[in-house]
């Protein structure tokens, strides 16, 4: 059964997709302030148990803040980046998680930034949260798109109809 | 998944409550995602920890989820009594806000003061709907992220493969 690539190229659709929407969603709250304030609320409620969104550290749109800060859109926003370049770097073969070191290296910024932050060391400027986010976002579609291929594989697997004859 | 692999019940819901109870104190949230990925990875570790193969980063997606789905739930729970404290901190947010906004939405006080008089039931379970959707989704990162660092197991001086 050809079902590799196939599932690849869903999990990354699915994965792509969603992270759209979730960014489409960062913008949508102050978008919608004045044209429809319970959604807007809501959005920003949606996402206030996972991010402070203190206006001073975020970006505004539309004369309002978007519904995270500026270093969690960065996350966001490299998580999508990272998406649209994964066909180019591991195109739809069998994904793989990164290895540990890339790991590290790429949380080395953000954990930098937000430790020396919280301890009150210094204060980055917004565009260095963003960018830190967004170097850090960017390598977790690998993870995501790796751990959701097993997941549908896994389901895929458990709940395929056998065909006559079929052993396996 | 696997009969060799132990329950992911215990670990999820250890790695969901030290997540939910961490996201939900108003001045430690300034970590912001930090927690919930924190969380699933602690639920990926505890998982490898009682394991004796190597977990694949499905295990980890699902241990992941799990975790983030307990972790919105003990946020929630966490956030009733701290409800005031959390509509205090919402007001001068929205009284900053008002300093920054261009303009400020008619009767967003009235909002507020709403909000401030309580939770209704239908809101409660609303708001732990969506929050579950989110934390699961992050979650599911954290967990994958924990198997890629604790998954692995040697066995006799031989490294399996996934």
């Amino acid at each position: 059964m050809k079902k590799g690539p196939n599932t690849v190229l869903m999990t990354w659709l699915l994965v792509l997709l969603g992270g759209l929407l979730w960014n489409a969603a960062l913008f949508a709250a102050p978008l919608l302030r004045q044209e429809a304030p319970v959604v807007s609320a809501m959005i920003y409620a949606a996402f206030s148990p996972v991010c402070h969104q203190i206006p001073e550290r975020s970006f505004f749109f539309r004369g309002f803040p978007l519904a995270v800060c500026g270093r969690c859109l960065g996350i966001y926003l490299g998580f999508s980046a990272g998406t649209i370049l994964y066909p180019f770097l591991h195109r739809f073969s069998r994904p793989f998680l990164p290895a540990t070191s890339i790991f590290v290296l790429v949380s080395l910024p953000i954990g930098l930034d937000t430790a020396g932050n919280f301890l009150g060391l210094w204060t980055s400027p917004i565009g260095l949260r963003l960018a830190a986010g967004l170097v850090w976002g960017s390598v977790l579609p690998f993870y995501l798109i790796t751990g959701l291929y097993e997941v549908l594989r896994l389901f895929s697997g458990n709940f395929r109809l056998k065909s006559p004859g079929q052993t396996n | 998944m696997n009969d060799h692999k132990p329950n992911m019940l215990a670990p999820a819901l250890i790695g969901g409550a030290v997540a939910g109870v961490l996201s939900g104190i108003p001045f430690l949230n300034c970590f912001c995602c930090l927690w919930i990925i924190g969380g699933a990875v602690l639920a990926s570790y505890l998982l490898a920890k009682d394991s004796p193969v190597s977990l694949t980063s499905g295990d980890g997606a699902i241990v992941g989820a799990l975790a983030g789905i307990s972790a919105a739930v003990v946020d929630s729970l966490v956030g009733i009594p701290l409800h005031g404290l959390n509509v205090a901190v919402m007001r001068r947010m929205m009284e900053r806000l008002s300093e920054f906004a261009d303009e400020m939405p008619s009767g967003w006080e009235n909002w507020l003061d709403r909000t401030g008089g309580g939770v209704s039931i239908a809101m409660f379970f609303m708001g732990l709907f969506i929050s579950a959707a989110v934390f699961a989704a992050l979650g599911a990162l954290g967990g994958i992220i924990g198997t890629s660092l604790f998954g692995k197991k040697k066995a006799q001086g031989a490294e399996i493969a996934h």
